[in-house]
């Protein structure tokens, strides 16, 4: 297994009190395997990814338990120094918007080539050769002549392509992709998709796909884990998870997708707001939104039920739901 | 699109009509040599061509282009850096060799001609003590520029590194460097330089200088505290420590020429404030004493007769403000260069 995360928990000390952000969160991801982590803002999916790449704020941010092992070891336990050298090396992130990812003052080959500088003391002329092959590999048109271009004189795609590229090139074992898309217009996103799909294939590294958008999904996940107030309620491989929900959550979400045949006619939604997480509800922090929810709800907390080998659901009424 | 048709149909004719089968094939034949991606490289990076010519062109591109490099080749464009530039080196290199441009002594005076105008030889006029203005200000030149220029490093670099440092850990530091830069706020300038600077015996500009450092750098310090930390929570100094870059090289490279900015533009501005700090100490007798020429000395030595012999303090003050102008316009330039994005 190359990254398991085991009954993470994460809170924020503010204001209000404690933000219970992660709370007891569990997923895997094999080698070449691509999870998407699905889920509302304030979900605590980024949150989960900020603390397996170590680079949660804390304070305010707090780790008050569970285990983040990559490839057997325990990252929780390591001195931030030998974390910073896996950093980039063995796992690297690409942010939701490259234009604020990009470094305005440095061209995107010196922040290219900073990655070969920083890990492999590789010399700043051979790094650079090596920034103008990866914007090719990612690529981008001219990137000879590219390469000494800011961020801001690229498109947004472009930049996108430019974070990927640095994100790939130590060649990482895992990948953490928090919102690729989400910053693009539509054609932009499904090219970056693709391109990040292939490069997957080619490097066979494991992939977090952090999203709300259901539709990025479909198309590149192995499996998917549905987040909701700081828990994994529902993991299934993607097909699975599509055909026949096994949580209430995952079938709203579903339901709320707009589909041709259904034009004209109301869209589904949710009802509810999540909740805000310093005051989590009691039991299923979902019942207050359910339509299924029953009094057993508000008072146990439902534990992920095993609903065949691949999956599991975190609903008392898993069954139900499952058969519609 | 009604062009659409002709063009479609003279490549029919070229192909099949006109030439026949040895047109066909010579088409074919560039297309195909096209193919391979050799001249047309460029275009479709992912063929192998392509990956060759960007390789072949990587040493050319290659040239190092930083930020530092980048802003100077835009500087030395920048017509208001040129003027400010040379107005501070000609600045310098009178307050180093002030004999080059004047050949008189400024202390030699001659009362009875205190307050005349104009006169061949005096360009500018006599003083109250019948000095030469002329002489008096080339030769302040040196004590007011010293004072400018090293407080105001002095400032910078004490501000900024304390105030960086402090934006960028936070924490209980942070909030002891907060408090002490309030004890010096809390200072007022004159009567701190009157108790501090009187128990001094030394007549050089290096108290002054000490002086001012001493309570400038409180104010460098809390712009540079406060500019680090919106740079520290830009996404790129994340993104940066997830790409595995150490604390030192974070706040190096990615924190410090975003943040630098703004301790940039309020340092060439204070380095003018500075200038004339210094002229208010010597007028309250703390500063530079008599015997020592400065702007500052003679501005306040001149201000009480304005009215009956104003080019006293006009040239003076006149050399001051040019001074303090193009160390301003200095700065603009400067800060101009380093945002990319007004390139």
């Amino acid at each position: 297994m190359l990254l398991e995360v085991r009954d993470l928990r994460v809170e924020f000390r503010t204001r209000e009190g404690v933000a219970h952000a992660v709370n007891g969160v569990t997923y895997q991801v094999d080698a070449g395997e691509t999870l998407a982590v699905l889920g509302e803002s304030g979900s605590g999916k980024s949150v989960t990814a900020q603390a397996v790449m170590g680079i949660l704020d804390m304070p305010p941010g707090r780790i008050t338990g569970g285990e983040i092992l990559f490839r057997g070891q325990d990252l929780l336990k390591l001195k931030e120094d030998e974390r910073r050298r896996i950093r980039g090396a063995e796992m690297a992130m690409i942010f939701q918007d490259a234009l604020s990812a990009l470094n305005p003052v440095l061209t995107v080959g010196d922040q290219l080539a900073e990655m070969f500088v920083v890990h492999r003391g590789t010399s700043r002329k051979d790094a650079r050769a090596r920034a103008v092959e990866l914007m090719d590999r990612v690529r981008i048109p001219a990137a000879a002549q590219r390469v000494r271009d800011y961020p801001h004189q690229f498109s947004g795609g472009m930049r996108q392509r430019i974070m990927i590229a640095m994100a790939l090139a130590l060649e990482p074992a895992l990948v953490i992709a928090d919102e690729p898309t989400t910053a693009l217009d539509v054609t932009v996103q499904a090219q970056v998709m693709d391109l990040l799909a292939e490069l997957r294939r080619e490097y066979r590294m494991g992939l977090v796909l952090i999203t709300h958008d259901l539709g990025v999904v479909a198309d590149v996940a192995d499996r998917i884990a549905v987040m909701y107030a700081g828990r994994i309620v529902e993991s299934a491989p993607v097909h699975d998870l599509y055909k026949a929900p096994a949580h209430p959550y995952t079938r709203g979400l579903l339901d709320s997708i707009p589909r041709l045949d259904l034009k004209g006619r109301e869209l589904y939604a949710i009802k509810g707001l999540p909740p805000s997480l310093t005051r989590i509800p009691p039991g299923c922090a979902f019942h207050p939104r359910c339509p299924m929810a029953r009094d057993v709800c508000r008072t146990d907390p439902p534990p992920l039920y095993e609903v065949d080998q691949r999956r599991g659901s975190a609903c008392h009424f898993w069954r139900e739901c499952l058969d519609g | 699109m009604p062009e659409q048709p002709p063009h479609d149909s003279e490549g029919a004719v070229a192909g099949t009509g006109m030439g026949g089968a040895m047109d066909l094939a010579a088409s074919e034949a560039t297309t195909l040599e096209r193919a391979p991606g050799g001249p047309e490289g460029p275009g479709g990076p992912e063929g192998p061509g392509g990956r060759e010519d960007a390789e072949g062109a990587g040493p050319a591109a290659g040239r190092p282009r930083s930020l530092w490099s980048d802003a100077w080749r835009d500087l030395r464009r920048n017509p208001v850096f040129l003027v400010s530039a040379l107005v501070i080196l000609f600045l310098v290199v009178i307050a180093a060799w002030p004999s080059l441009i004047a050949s008189g002594n400024p202390l030699t005076c001659d009362l009875a001609r205190a307050q005349d105008g104009p006169a061949p030889g005096h360009p500018f006029g006599f003083d109250g003590q019948g000095c030469d203005v002329y002489t008096r200000t080339v030769y302040g030149a040196r004590a007011s520029v010293t004072v400018g220029v090293c407080a105001t490093l002095g400032v910078a670099l004490l501000g900024s590194v304390l105030g960086g440092l402090a934006g960028f850990f936070g924490g209980t530091w942070d909030g002891f460097l907060s408090r002490i830069t309030d004890i010096f706020f809390a200072i007022p300038v004159v009567l701190g330089g009157l108790v501090l600077l009187s128990v001094v015996t030394s007549n050089t500009v290096w108290p002054v200088v000490g002086f001012i450092v001493l309570l400038g750098w409180p104010q460098i310090s809390r712009i540079a505290r406060g500019s680090v930390i919106t740079a520290k929570q830009h996404d790129y100094v994340q993104a940066a420590r997830a790409l595995g870059a150490s604390n030192s090289r974070i706040l190096l490279r990615h924190i410090a020429p975003n943040a630098v900015a703004p301790v940039i533009v309020v340092a060439t501005i204070a380095l003018g404030t500075y200038i004339a700090l210094e002229a208010t100490l010597s007028y309250l007798g703390v500063g530079l004493k008599p015997p020592s020429v400065s702007w500052g000395i003679d501005i306040s030595a001149a201000s009480p007769y304005i009215r009956n012999a104003p080019h006293a303090l006009l040239w003076p003050a006149g050399a001051l403000a040019i001074t303090v102008l193009a160390f301003i316009m200095l700065g603009d330039a400067v800060r101009d260069a380093l945002d990319p994005k007004l390139r």
